[in-house]
């Protein structure tokens, strides 16, 4: 049996022993369909919290479905990025710290079968999260505004998904050499300097991975068009992460 | 033919040199105790043996295999505090190490049944290892090692850290094991290396200070001794100086009033020394004779 196998068998059952497979995807899912419920019930919720000067809700206009789609995706910059990183925070790192780490390297296996089997495990992580997420948000914005163009809104959460693999990766690579609360620190802060740069300077960082919000957001809102950067910058990134911890897996010293 | 052929092998951390050039074999079938102080190098010298730690140099053959050719499928190793996912069971925990090292699933859980009934561990291996205690997790880390049948078992300090019944316990085991594979572990207790090796290996300051079997090492080391002790005046103290010059002294070591000399004859080195002691009124407080053993050449190299 291929070692990579049973390693990421052993990171799933693992994630379901520690419940995060299914937390995470709860929490994805309120994110999700946080947004067409307070988009819809936006007025009732104004009016509810008092003094509304008069005429202000009588210009307010649901947005289109595939607006507030994109903006349902959006959430998950914030709040869902958070979660995923402090969720695998402790892939590499908390095996090193352990020691558990050091029992399966004696086997005959190599470090770059860890880090796959543990980065596929997180891609599987996201996968159901998000899919379960944008598939709740979806599923609202049809009931209550109007009807969603579920091919773009696949597409558009296949490149959001990307953006968030490029923070579970880097997280990833940081863990495999720094402590759990470091690592997150650095992969979050590496993202949030891409997408401040990106808001600063658009010009400058279109080409990065974080790009990629937008053009997902552009797939179901016709604004951005495509544009290749943003998806060879992750990928890179994304292999850099991967190569990079396997290396950094190899030539760790165990704390004694 | 030797199992493990270890060359020259060093490990540094920039100027620090924590395993200097160290040379040594295994022959099959031996149990060899990695003997020695602590930070005398014996946990970095298996960390290398497991391939857990490049070598700065030096060479490892397994079964006389090209010097860094992967041996990892017939080793077994137990680090000193073996770590395991407490979210697991002991069954579940030695299926997947079994499956690592390339079983089947169907070899894989039977051979961990087998491993875990042999480190009596049967009746808890379906319980979450987060509850075993720190002997169970010993025999646990015994049972991971043995599941995919090594041809050489590294153990690092496997009963420093158990109390005297775990301890008990984990010793019987090893003289089970050892009766059927090659097993290398490191102590710094003598005691545990004397009750069941062959040979010995002893570490000090990352070199090896002395190797050979034990028998070898006790006939080589018991040399005829006596001790002697007098009172603190100045001519008994100068008396036990000249003694160190006699010719049946070969090697004599002085501590003030007290003397150990090594003798090669120990009848004859008794007799002159008691009719020198009445002759020259010598205040004797203690005088022994008897055979020096492992425990002081231990103490001799760890310069105790």
């Amino acid at each position: 049996m291929s070692s990579t196998w049973v390693l990421y068998r052993k990171e799933m059952l693992e994630m379901a022993r520690s419940y995060k497979l299914i937390w995470i995807p709860v929490v994805f899912i309120i994110l999700g369909i946080m947004q067409p419920l307070t988009i819809y019930y936006l007025p009732e919720i104004l009016k509810a919290s008092g003094d509304v000067p008069p005429g202000l809700l009588e210009g307010y206009e649901i947005p289109h479905a595939a607006v507030v789609m994109a903006q349902a995706l959006g959430q998950y910059g914030t709040i869902g990025m958070l979660v995923l990183v402090l969720g695998s925070m402790n892939t590499l790192a908390g095996e090193r710290y352990s020691g558990t780490m050091e029992l399966i390297l004696v086997r005959p296996v190599s470090p770059a079968a860890i880090v796959i089997a543990k980065w596929t495990a997180q891609l599987t992580l996201l996968v159901v999260a998000l899919g379960l997420g944008a598939a709740g948000a979806a599923y609202y914005t049809e009931q209550l505004i109007g009807s969603v163009p579920w091919g773009d809104a696949i597409a558009a959460s296949g490149v959001y998904g990307l953006w968030l693999l490029c923070v579970v990766s880097a997280t990833l690579l940081f863990s495999a050499f720094l402590r759990p609360p470091v690592a997150a620190f650095l992969a979050l802060a590496l993202m949030a300097g891409l997408s401040l740069g990106l808001s600063l300077l658009p010009t400058w960082f279109d080409w990065t991975p974080a790009g990629l919000s937008g053009l997902s957001a552009g797939i179901l809102t016709a604004g951005e068009g495509f544009r290749a950067g943003p998806y060879l910058s992750a990928s890179v990134l994304i292999i850099i992460c991967l190569v990079g911890a396997a290396l950094l897996t190899r030539k760790n010293n165990f704390p004694d | 033919m030797s199992l493990l052929q270890v060359t020259n092998l060093r490990k540094s951390y920039g100027a620090h040199i924590s395993v200097h050039d160290i040379s040594f074999d295994i022959e099959k079938g031996r149990c060899v105790a990695l003997l020695g102080p602590n930070g005398a190098g014996k946990t970095t010298t298996l960390r290398m043996l497991a391939g857990l730690l490049e070598p700065t140099s030096g060479m490892i053959s397994f079964e006389g295999s090209r010097p860094g050719a992967e041996y990892r499928r017939g080793l077994g190793y137990v680090p000193q505090s073996p770590a395991f996912y407490g979210w697991m069971t002991g069954q579940e925990y030695v299926v997947f190490a079994a499956k690592l090292s390339g079983m089947g699933a169907k070899e894989a859980t039977s051979s961990a049944l087998e491993s875990l009934i042999r480190v009596g561990l049967k009746d808890d291996a379906r319980r979450k290892i987060g509850g075993y205690s720190g002997g169970m997790k010993q025999r646990l880390g015994l049972a991971q090692a043995l599941v995919h049948r090594p041809r050489l078992l590294l153990l690092d300090e496997p009963v420093s850290a158990l109390d005297p019944i775990g301890r008990r316990e984990v010793m019987e085991l090893l003289r089970e094991i050892r009766e059927e594979t090659t097993v290398v572990f490191s102590t710094h207790v003598l005691h545990d290396a004397e009750e069941i090796c062959d040979d010995i290996i002893l570490m000090n300051h990352g070199r090896i200070a002395e190797q050979g079997s034990l028998s070898q090492l006790r006939s080589q080391y018991s040399l005829p001794v006596i001790r002697l002790r007098t009172e603190k005046h100045k001519e008994a103290i100068q008396w036990l100086e000249s003694l160190a010059s006699k010719p049946f002294v070969l090697d004599s070591e002085l501590f003030g009033d007290h003397a150990v000399f090594n003798v090669h004859d120990v009848e004859k080195a008794r007799q002159t020394i008691l009719q020198e002691a009445a002759q020259l009124e010598i205040p004797l407080l203690q005088f022994e004779a008897g055979s020096s053993t492992l425990e002081d050449l231990f103490m001799k190299v760890v310069g105790v």
